[in-house]
């Protein structure tokens, strides 16, 4: 009786101090967001959509410098061309986004029809496919041009992402995510969250990590680093180059279910793309 | 007498080329074939690391590598680069399944 009592307080006690694993995903992002708010407590909130140019001062000041003649606009000029322009079969993209281009806020999405996490991107490429247009690539090119345009109109939208409660495959695809966003990986053993959760603010040779709320506000990006404008799967290939992990494909399952965390984290974040980054 | 030796001295010089030259077959045979057997453990691994989503970023690279140096008859550093193609790949598939469904929360963020 004695010894049943004191393990049923341990139990109380430890539960205090433990995550419960079936967290839900509202959970996470009160705990994620907390914690940002907390490590860095000067910091408005809706200023993780800036990145590191929120938490670096001087970084700041050469960002604020480039975004007066901002490197992205060709990009967003194109973009709203394409948006224009009428596929071979007389529709365009405005058939396929009901909400006009100021659709980013809906993505990543989770499609209970096809089963799966539907980003922006795939968007794009299965309404081009569905009127017999070639898709894009994923990382580099065009794609750049029409996400870009869509970005810009849909800018000052809070990001939304929706786990819907009605499908548990969505919240199989948000855990799948969950879980990559934590695992190890590559020859370096860091997960994403050991350079944007723990050290997030600090210096990486001479680069300052951003935090990981307000990451996926501002795509797609100008990064000087590739002297153009590039997707959040790009960035995502790159990061895993970097700890020397193979990256996974661009849009594939993987990276898709990556991107509903990872968006999912900056929940209530204004949307702020395109943006241009170190 | 000159002859017999000039003759003599051709047999011999000839028997020695031919012997070495099957003897430096034989070593090269060898060394391909044990090189063989290590490059395709090392893609079987590959393939392996692969499956669980655990391959490194360089493994691609150093198979290429280690085929080309052993194309240029240099197998001691393709066997080098095949062995560590191996090895990163089975700590690679030790990482991914030492990972699988228990990746979580930080202690920081419990």
């Amino acid at each position: 009786m004695k010894n049943a009592l004191i393990a049923t307080v341990l139990v109380l006690v430890c539960s205090l101090f433990v995550q419960p694993l079936s967290a839900s995903p509202e959970d996470n992002v009160r705990l994620y967001q907390d914690y940002f708010k907390k490590r860095f407590p000067n910091i408005d909130f809706q200023e993780f959509a800036n990145g590191v140019y929120a938490v670096n001062a001087q970084l700041r000041e050469n960002w604020e410098a480039i975004e007066e003649f901002p490197p992205y606009e060709p990009f967003v000029e194109r973009g709203e061309s394409m948006w224009n322009t009428a596929f071979a079969n007389g529709k365009s993209y405005a058939d396929c986004f009901q909400n006009g281009p100021g659709s980013k806020h809906l993505y990543p999405q989770w499609s209970k029809e096809q089963g799966k996490v539907i980003t922006l991107a795939l968007a794009i490429n299965q309404c081009r496919e569905a009127n017999g247009e070639k898709p894009l690539k994923y990382k580099k090119g065009p794609i750049n041009d029409i996400l870009a345009y869509m970005a810009y109109e849909s800018r000052g939208q809070l990001t939304n992402v929706v786990i819907p409660a009605d499908d548990p495959r969505a919240l199989e695809a948000y855990k799948q995510g969950k879980e990559f966003y934590f695992t190890r990986r590559g020859q370096l053993n860091f997960s994403c969250s050991h350079c944007h959760f723990s050290s997030s603010g600090m210096n990486l040779r001479s680069d300052v990590l951003s935090p990981a709320v307000g990451q996926t506000t501002g795509w797609p990006v100008y990064r000087s680093k590739w002297g153009t404008v590039g997707t959040l799967h790009r960035r995502y290939t790159g990061c895993n180059k970097q700890v020397r992990a193979k990256p996974f494909p661009a849009q594939g399952e993987e990276y898709r279910n990556l991107e509903y965390f990872h968006t999912h984290m900056s929940n209530g974040v204004v949307l702020n793309g395109p943006s241009s980054r170190k | 007498m000159g002859v017999l030796l000039k003759y003599i001295l051709i047999s011999i010089v000839t028997t020695g080329m031919l012997l070495s030259t099957g003897l430096f077959a034989d070593v090269s045979a060898a060394e391909d074939a044990e090189f063989a057997t290590l490059l395709s453990e090392a893609k079987a691994a590959q393939k392996k690391a692969n499956s669980v989503g655990g391959e490194w970023r360089d493994v691609g690279k150093f198979l290429k590598q280690a085929e080309q140096a052993a194309a240029d008859g240099d197998f001691e550093k393709a066997t080098k680069l095949a062995q560590k193609a191996k090895t990163q790949c089975e700590l690679g598939y030790e990482q991914a399944v030492s990972q699988k469904g228990k990746a979580g929360h930080p202690s920081y963020l419990q």
